[in-house]
């Protein structure tokens, strides 16, 4: 039978995201392989995460354990090694996140899997397992067939699938752990939490960036009331550090830093070469520009054209509305 | 060359390389180094300090050596005909030796090795700015007789390209034997020089003189002053000559093949740049063009020619920042010119162009007033040609 | 301190437009400039400055052709005083686990600490040889590392997790390390030192030199095989977003929203 093992995630008591992205694919594929779906749920008094789990109309395999309180690789793979020989499943799936990096390829060559990272496709053709996967940062798309084996493993690219709403109730089944004794080749310390007000925008995640087009200091909370509703950091062309509206340290560009965040909203910044020099790693560009001709429109993957001062508010008040 | 311009032995002490023995603390160097209104440096106190050996590290470490833009005023200030910016370019050499060098210096110092630009291009794509223009790229056993060094940030930089493409136009049109260098064109090494990257500077110098001495042409003809002055004071074994763009055109004007049919009702302001200025004495050219435009009324800066304000784009300032508040030099500079009632800042130079425009914008007078490379200005008054008569001269 | 770096040249695509080459299995890179890898840069310096405070060494490995000795100098002009260059066409390159076969045959008889790699290449993006090295070599490991600290026998991995939060994990010498960008400040490598790095060693090796069997780490052996590549199909570079004032904010924020932007 052709099982799909899916491997949940949860980190400080939360169940992450992916753990639930992934179910967008699963049953599919699960269904196409003529199996069911499994989660399996590694954790401490992780219950209510295994009920919303399996709220989703699948089967939540539950090792419940104070050793599983903290993510930690030796044991992951060393329970999911035993449950492998066990379940056969046809295919395992992980999130390609801090947590699936660390453990997958390890587990792949220990058991010998078929293995391909960062999967944002996947389908069952003739009975072969094909993903697909993106290569030079999304420029390129490569289609990857898993070679017949008993299980195969993937891992599955963040925001990648929308999480499915949940469905009809599943069973949670408590299973017995696989480990029997602490492993310490490697150690949980501690978590850290970022610093606040302590920024490094070459590591922000989301950047709001000011130009000289937004004129004058006193226009700053524009920018400031869309950074915070979308909890993006800011930073600015040379004009706008210049001009005193940033520290220099928020300068992108060739004299200041080069960025790669996922988005990066800009304003009344025009695109001069050597600002958009420090944004080519940034993934997704929206430029709100007056002037139709500025060439940061060629770099922009969305554009309104308008002044900022009508647009930049209103976009504020919407994504709050919308975010909740 | 000049004394101190010699490429010095690694034996050498700081002050025999820099004839440091030879400052008589005048202060003539200071007292004319225009970035001292807006930062801290004092360039006699480098000449002075660096004497002393045991001094250089911690000297190494003021961050004022990044401010200088390499002007060169105070070395043609100096009476004892030292160079005092190379006290600096030295100092920063040491830093650059021990590999702790800024993250945008770092970079462009590594494309410049890698790629032959310090814009972290690829070397590929070099040549894309000829896009649609049917460009004559040179062969190294075709005769030419003007051979063009475009420079790397005119190939690279969207905003100056435009020097280049209305060059190729100008020259079909007045039907000059020309051609290009293909993709192997390489950075001349002006910034990698101010930079204090010596090795990497010795290296380009290497690499371009047999690159260049290759060609059959009579001279190589530079777009940037910047190639033009490094090809002249740091490349001994070139063998053929090289001018700048704007001398070039003097001639053509001269010869009668450059007419500009049309005019334009404009007062313009030359802005010397100082590398094509100050460092190499050409004055007048730029002015003969600019003055045999029909309608332009050319006006001057109070400090002109030798005295012109430096705009801080060389130097290395492409790629350091200084850390002043106060007012940028090319923001005075396009004050000074605003005073004049200028229409149009002219300047002959890539890096003048981009500084003088930025402050252009700052000052917020995009509406009255305009930057332009003499080039661009140029390409405009073909433009008007196109545009009001049919029976234009045949393109080649 | 013993220290292996495995590092990569890839091509920067962050510009380019990037095509298929005639076959359809790779891409031209005819218009690309290569380099290190980012992470892996990364990676260097810190084997550079733990060299410098624990004494040590380090030796550099890297599968590429011969255009990226020059990476491997300026590596070695760095700090890192010695190179393996591995060469060979049979490698299943497309396939982390096949790529981390080979890392492990040139280091497993070898004395070693630390291996450290970037902790993704640019290029294909899979974040999974370093991890999967790890296993091979029979050690343990950290990915995603933003910080070293290493202390009797031991280091303290600072990985870095989802969100900006950090996780510090202990792990026993010998360990591999993924380096994460940002974990330091690469140095520059002047070019004095770069020619100064040409007397050190590097050793270019093939599959037979390493001992490694090639149908251990060929396209067969492989558990995956690479159909194809195509170029996805992009909209039009910017989408212009029309409206009143007040219709553009709307659709823009519930593009964001939808897309999973913010
Ligand atoms: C040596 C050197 C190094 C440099 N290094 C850097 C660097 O590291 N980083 C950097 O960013 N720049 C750098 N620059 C400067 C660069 O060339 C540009 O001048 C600068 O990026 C321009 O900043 P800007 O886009 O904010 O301003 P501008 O170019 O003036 O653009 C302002 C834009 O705002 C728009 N605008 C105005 N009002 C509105 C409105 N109400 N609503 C919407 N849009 C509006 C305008 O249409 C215009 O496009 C450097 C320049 C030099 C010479
Ligand atoms: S070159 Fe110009 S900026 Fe540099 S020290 Fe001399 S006068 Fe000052
Ligand atoms: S101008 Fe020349 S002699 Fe005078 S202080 Fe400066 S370096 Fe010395």
């Amino acid at each position: 039978m052709g099982n799909v093992l899916v491997l949940a995630e949860h980190r400080q008591g939360e169940l992450r995201d992916i753990s639930i992205e992934m179910l967008a694919l699963a049953p599919s594929v699960a269904e196409a392989l003529g199996g069911e779906v499994m989660v399996l749920l590694l954790g401490s008094e992780v219950g209510p995460m295994a009920e919303k789990i399996a709220g989703h109309g699948v089967k939540v395999l539950v090792v419940d354990d104070p050793l599983f309180a903290d993510y930690n690789s030796d044991k992951y793979q060393k329970v999911l090694s035993a449950l492998i020989d066990d379940y056969k499943p046809k295919l395992v799936m992980m999130g390609q996140t801090a947590q699936g990096v660390d453990l997958a390829p390890a587990l792949a060559v220990e058991k010998g899997l078929p293995f391909v990272p960062d999967i944002i496709g996947l389908e069952v053709e003739g009975g072969v397992i094909k993903a697909t996967r993106q290569l030079y940062s999304g420029k390129v798309n490569a289609q990857v067939a898993l070679k017949e084996a008993d299980t195969g493993l993937v891992t599955v690219r963040e925001a990648a699938f929308e999480a499915p709403d949940p469905s009809t109730a599943g069973a949670v089944e408590k299973i017995d752990s696989p480990l029997k004794e602490d492993l310490d080749y490697r150690k949980f310390v501690e978590y850290i939490e970022a610093e606040i007000g302590d920024v490094d925008i070459t590591q922000s995640e989301i950047l709001v960036g000011i130009g000289r087009g937004l004129k004058e200091d006193k226009n700053l909370p524009v920018a400031e009331a869309l950074a915070e509703v979308i909890k993006a950091d800011l930073c600015g062309s040379r004009a706008a550090c210049d001009a005193g509206w940033l520290p220099d340290d928020r300068q992108v560009g060739t004299s200041g830093k080069t960025v790669q965040p996922k988005l990066y909203i800009c304003m009344g910044i025009s695109g001069a070469f050597q600002h958009i020099a420090g944004i080519k790693g940034a993934k997704t560009i929206v430029a709100i520009n007056k002037d139709p001709n500025a060439p940061i429109f060629a770099e922009a993957d969305y554009a309104i054209i308008d002044d900022l001062h009508k647009i930049v508010p209103q976009l504020t008040e919407k994504l709050k509305e919308l975010k909740g | 060359m000049m004394r101190g311009m010699k490429m010095t032995t690694e034996n050498q002490t700081f002050a025999e390389k820099f004839d440091l023995l030879g400052c008589i603390q005048c202060g003539r160097c200071t007292g004319g180094c225009p970035v001292t209104v807006r930062t801290n440096l004092n360039v006699r106190r480098f000449v002075y300090d660096a004497y002393d050996e045991g001094l250089l590290e911690e000297l190494a470490r003021v961050t004022d050596i990044w401010d200088c833009t390499a002007c060169h005023t105070c070395a043609v200030r100096c009476p004892k005909g030292l160079k005092p910016l190379e006290v600096l370019i030295g100092l920063r050499s040491l830093v650059v030796e021990s590999g702790k060098t800024q993250p945008t210096v770092r970079d462009a110092l590594e494309s410049t090795f890698m790629e032959g630009n310090p814009w972290d291009k690829p070397r590929a794509t070099r040549n894309d700015w000829m896009e649609g223009l049917d460009v004559r790229i040179a062969e190294p056993d075709q005769k030419v007789e003007n051979l063009f060094f475009v420079c790397c940030t005119i190939a690279y930089d969207p905003r100056v390209q435009v020097t280049a493409r209305n060059m190729v136009r100008l020259l079909k049109k007045a039907g000059v034997d020309y051609a290009f260098l293909g993709t192997d064109e390489t950075c001349c090494g002006s910034e990698i020089f101010t930079l204090g990257e010596d090795g990497l500077f010795e290296m380009l110098i290497e690499d371009n003189t047999e690159l260049l001495n290759e060609y059959r042409a009579d001279r190589i003809v530079a777009l940037s002053p910047h190639c033009f002055t490094t090809f002249n004071t740091h490349y001994p074994d070139l063998n053929k000559p090289v001018i700048h763009y704007t001398q070039l055109l003097a001639e053509l004007l001269e010869q009668g093949k450059l007419v500009f049919e049309k005019g334009l009702h404009k007062k313009i302001v030359y802005h010397d740049p100082c590398y094509l200025g100050k460092q190499s004495g050409v004055f007048e050219e730029p002015r003969r063009v600019l003055q045999a435009i029909e309608g332009v009324e050319l006006v001057e800066f109070n400090r002109n020619r030798e005295r012109s304000l430096c705009c801080e784009g060389g130097g290395g300032k492409m790629w350091v920042e200084s850390e002043s508040k106060i007012e940028r030099l090319a923001e005075t500079r396009i004050k000074d010119a605003h005073a004049l009632g200028a229409d149009i800042v002219a300047a002959a130079c890539p890096f003048c162009v981009l500084t003088l425009d930025d402050a252009l914008k700052a000052e917020g007078f995009e509406e009255e007033m305009q930057v332009a490379e003499i080039m661009e200005i140029l390409g405009e008054l073909e433009e008007m040609q196109d545009n009001s008569s049919s029976a234009q001269e045949v393109e080649d | 301190m013993k220290i292996f770096t495995c590092i990569k040249y890839v091509p920067d695509t962050s510009e380019a437009e990037v095509k298929l080459d005639s076959e359809g299995t790779g891409v031209d890179s005819s218009r690309f400039s290569f380099d290190i890898n980012d992470a892996d840069n990364y990676a260097v310096e810190e084997s550079v400055l733990i060299k410098e405070k624990h004494d040590g060494d380090v030796t550099v490995v890297s599968i590429g052709p011969k255009n990226s000795d020059v990476m491997i100098r300026m590596a070695m002009a760095k700090g890192c005083d010695r190179a393996i260059r591995i060469e060979d066409e049979r490698i299943a390159a497309h396939d982390p686990l096949m790529v981390a076969k080979v890392l492990a045959g040139a280091i497993k008889d070898q004395e070693f600490d630390l291996v450290f790699t970037g902790c993704m290449a640019e290029d294909y993006g899979q974040a999974a040889t370093g991890v999967a090295l790890a296993e091979l070599l029979g050690v343990s490991h950290a990915a995603y590392v933003k910080k070293v600290e290493i202390e009797d026998g031991k280091v303290k991995a600072h990985r870095e997790l989802e969100g900006g939060l950090r996780e510090v994990v202990e792990i026993s010498l010998p360990a591999v390390l993924t380096i994460q960008t940002g974990i330091n400040e690469p140095r520059y490598a002047p070019i004095r030192g770069i020619r100064q790095a040409q007397k050190k060693e590097l050793k270019v090796m093939n599959l037979d030199d390493l001992g490694i069997p090639e149908g251990e780490v060929n396209a067969e052996a492989s558990r995956i095989v690479l159909e194809k590549l195509y170029i996805p199909v992009v909209e039009s570079k910017a989408e212009i977003i029309e409206g009143e004032p007040e219709e553009k904010a709307e659709k823009l924020a519930s593009i964001l929203v939808k897309g999973g932007l913010v």
